[in-house]
């Protein structure tokens, strides 16, 4: 038996054809592969629509970022013209009481003499 | 026979790699046997085979343009499809358990018939791991010498040797105590732990 094991192990691992229509389903699977492939876009096109996308994407950002400073802006000009608001009504406050004050005054000593 | 097929390998093979598809079906149909044997022998499961060999072909049909020669055609087709199979095997689960009735029971009926003693080999090499698996297979099913494995495997002379030598001792050793004892437990390597025959590492 063991003197025989090459020649059995040949007969063993003989070959053998695969089932019938092997290479038609080969011819298919490659036609699909290449159909796929045909569909796909070229390489080149493909960096292009990524680089105009990543620019979409990009000048979109930039604008909201644009819009949101704009936004701060106008709050913090809002707030400079209340506080300057505030200011001016509080020396007009301050000038009408000293207007007041000396007008009574005045009108107090001329009915006091 | 079509026209293709009836014309030079070389010829076939140039006129293939120039877009030719009835010349590339000339090709499939010429070495479709050797790609499917090593992927069944490989593998041990027809399916699986035909999509290895499937996925070989698909291969080639990209690489055409890089094959030289007829003879290059069947080193690269051996390579690529051993290769392939040993990446597909080691990415599997590792061996396929046999439960010990099954393999004594295929033991016992050795005796009796030399087609069971070869599917009882195909068994055996089925479960060799995968490096010496593609060395026993490109050995006794191609044919193929130790030099021309080493460089099929990419491994050296002396590894493809011991690969070998080992391997035949395990098949002679399996073989030789289903002969001569029949139903020998001794003959299997069992599990202690769960009483059922291991792959032959």
């Amino acid at each position: 038996m063991s003197n025989n094991l090459d020649d059995q192990l040949r007969g063993a691992l003989r070959s053998v054809d695969p089932d019938d229509g092997f290479s038609e389903r080969v011819t298919s699977r490659i036609a699909r592969h290449s159909r796929r492939s045909q569909w796909s876009a070229p390489s080149g096109f493909r960096w292009l629509s990524a680089a105009v996308v990543a620019a979409v994407v990009l000048g979109v950002l930039m604008a909201h970022d644009w819009q949101l400073r704009r936004e701060q802006q106008g709050l913090d000009a809002r707030k400079q013209l209340i506080e300057a608001l505030r200011v001016t009504g509080e020396k007009l406050d301050l000038a009408y009481r000293v207007v007041n004050d000396d007008a009574h005054s005045a009108a107090s000593e001329n009915s006091g003499a | 026979m079509t026209e293709a097929e009836r014309c030079a390998p070389e010829d076939s093979l140039s006129r293939a790699a120039a877009g030719e598809s009835a010349a590339f079906t000339a090709l499939v149909r010429k070495h479709q046997r050797l790609v499917y044997s090593l992927a069944l022998r490989m593998l041990s499961d027809r399916h699986k085979a035909e999509d290895l060999a499937q996925d070989v072909f698909l291969q080639l049909h990209r690489n055409l343009v890089s094959i030289e020669s007829d003879a290059h055609l069947s080193f690269w087709l051996r390579k690529v499809t051993i290769n392939r199979a040993i990446d597909r095997l080691r990415r599997e689960p590792k061996y396929e358990i046999v439960s010990l009735q099954e393999s004594l029971a295929l033991v016992s009926e050795v005796r009796d018939d030399d087609l069971l003693l070869q599917r009882l080999l195909r068994d055996l090499v089925g479960r060799l791991p995968p490096a010496p698996r593609a060395v026993v297979v490109l050995r006794y099913q191609e044919d193929l010498n130790p030099t021309e494995i080493a460089r099929t495997l990419s491994m050296s002379i002396n590894t493809v040797k011991s690969h070998l030598k080992r391997s035949l001792a395990i098949l002679r050793e399996q073989v030789g105590g289903a002969d001569t004892a029949g139903p020998n437990p001794t003959a299997a390597k069992l599990d202690p732990s769960t009483g059922k025959q291991r792959s032959l590492t």
